[in-house]
């Protein structure tokens, strides 16, 4: 199918629902996605050479607490589309999750989602990161929402392909720039962590993942109550 | 089938192939034979400029065709030519007209067969990359609808070729966008190592980061990199933030 190439009249609709009106397409590109594709909420990750480097846009509050959850465990429909550059469909987390994934499908039932997907976002031959859909309800994507899913990966994926050719070399996009894109609490408290203990960095990251994951607590609190001075590793 | 529905065809099936990677050589060449079909010519080839500006042949619907354009380039006149450094339309009905105004190509074009021979520039705005070349075995130049059929295959022929520039460049662009997040990342964890390490807040240690790039001349991003493997010490940093006169 995506091989083929895409639906023109299907690929000029997303491309006007995903930037209709905006003058700064990226906080409503994930909205717009979910909204398009009718489902629950719509997660946009950026990941290169199998690191996760930031999150371009969430569709709401719950979906930002599932990619937390994802980018906590590195486990999830969006890690799982980018090592295949093929879509991950979970019609049933709760059937389907649990060996795959552990702990993303404990945490994103504890959020109230019921099915999950994933798609490449794909430049050519390169696999640049993810677009993740979550629903509130059991079932498979209908056809029509497959192409559209399709569709609207590949818009995304060139849309911050667009947004960073203006941008130069050695400067971020505006779009990205503008947002939390890179975690800056937890990179923060990795760095700090790295002190406290005599650790390298990544391994500190994975430390603060562990403790996040045992005590069950976001994140970024976690890293917030380090930088806080609140919490101290070693 | 109707003109009408092999229009719809040809241009739905050229913004198919727009959408991803694909081969611009094929591309071309389905371009061309679909001018063919389209335009009720013997046959269509396509020019595109090189780097310095000269045309450079780059797809045919014919070998016959690909000689005249041949010499076309080698006697550097011609309507490819005319139509490319003019940015208009080249009609030209009639070998005798062709003798008049291309000397030295017209001859070529008469022994291959060709009696009428036309060319649309391939433009995007002021941007002129090309043109394409329609040659007939018939008298007779393109009438308005023909040429206006020819100008769209010409200008969906130059978004391709653009298109296909913007995915070789997206390589760039992917590369420096992992780039620069990493930069924001690096960044990140280095507040956070001499924060933690000089017992400061993480707003002070980008204050002292910065001091000490600016002083050394050095890109934030370097410096960030080097304070996590190491090779700078956060006790090397600047203690104040600001350099006191």
């Amino acid at each position: 199918m995506a091989e083929r190439g895409l639906d023109p009249v299907r690929l000029a609709r997303v491309v006007a629902a995903l930037t209709a009106g905006e003058s700064n397409p990226q906080p409503s590109m994930c909205a717009a996605s979910a909204a398009v594709m009718h489902v629950s909420g719509a997660g946009l990750v950026l990941i290169m050479r199998g690191r996760t480097l930031g999150t371009v846009c969430v569709s709401d509050s719950l979906t930002e607490s599932v990619e937390e959850v994802q980018y906590t465990l590195r486990e999830g429909p969006c890690v799982d589309a980018f090592r295949t550059k093929a879509p991950v469909l979970v019609p049933d987390l709760n059937r389907l999750g649990a060996t795959r994934w552990p702990g993303f499908s404990a945490g994103a039932l504890a959020l109230g989602v019921r099915a999950v997907f994933g798609f490449p976002l794909l430049i050519g031959t390169a696999c640049i990161g993810a677009l993740n859909l979550y629903h509130d309800q059991i079932g498979d994507l209908s056809d029509d929402q497959m192409a559209d899913a399709v569709v609207v990966a590949h818009v995304a994926g060139w849309a911050v392909m667009d947004w960073q050719s203006v941008a130069g070399p050695g400067s971020l996009a505006r779009q990205l720039e503008s947002s939390d894109t890179h975690r800056a609490v937890v990179n923060q408290a990795a760095g700090m962590v790295s002190v406290q203990d005599g650790v390298t960095v990544d391994e500190a990251l994975m430390l603060i993942r562990a403790y996040s994951f045992a005590e069950d607590r976001p994140i970024t609190l976690v890293a917030a109550d380090v930088v806080g001075r609140d919490l101290r590793f070693g | 089938m109707t003109r009408e529905q092999l229009l719809i065809d040809t241009f739905v099936g050229l913004a198919d192939t727009l959408v991803d990677e694909y081969d611009i050589i094929d591309f071309m060449q389905t371009l061309a034979e679909r001018g063919v079909d389209l335009l009720a010519v013997s046959a269509a080839g396509i020019m595109l400029a090189d780097t310095e500006g000269n045309l450079r042949h780059a797809a045919c619907s014919s070998e016959q065709m690909r000689l005249v354009e041949f010499f076309e380039l080698q006697v550097e006149e011609g309507p490819c030519f005319d139509a490319f450094r003019d940015n208009k339309p080249i009609l030209c009905g009639s070998p005798d007209d062709a003798a008049l105004r291309w000397p030295r190509f017209a001859p070529h074009a008469l022994d291959a067969g060709y009696h009428a021979v036309s060319a649309v520039p391939m433009r995007l705005r002021s941007q002129v990359i090309g043109a394409l070349n329609l040659f007939s075995s018939h008298t007779g130049a393109l009438n308005q609808e023909d040429l206006g059929v020819a100008q769209a295959m010409a200008d969906i022929a130059t978004i391709g070729i653009l298109h296909q520039r913007v995915v070789r460049d997206s390589r760039d662009f992917s590369s420096q966008l992992e780039l620069a997040l990493e930069s924001r990342i690096a960044i990140e964890q280095a507040k956070g190592i001499v924060a933690e390490h000089n017992r400061v807040s993480v707003d002070r240690a980008f204050e002292v980061i910065r001091r000490f790039t600016r002083d050394q001349n050095r890109l934030l991003s370097d410096t960030a990199r080097q304070i996590i493997d190491g090779t700078i010490s956060p006790s090397e940093l600047p203690r104040e933030a600001h350099r006191t006169h």
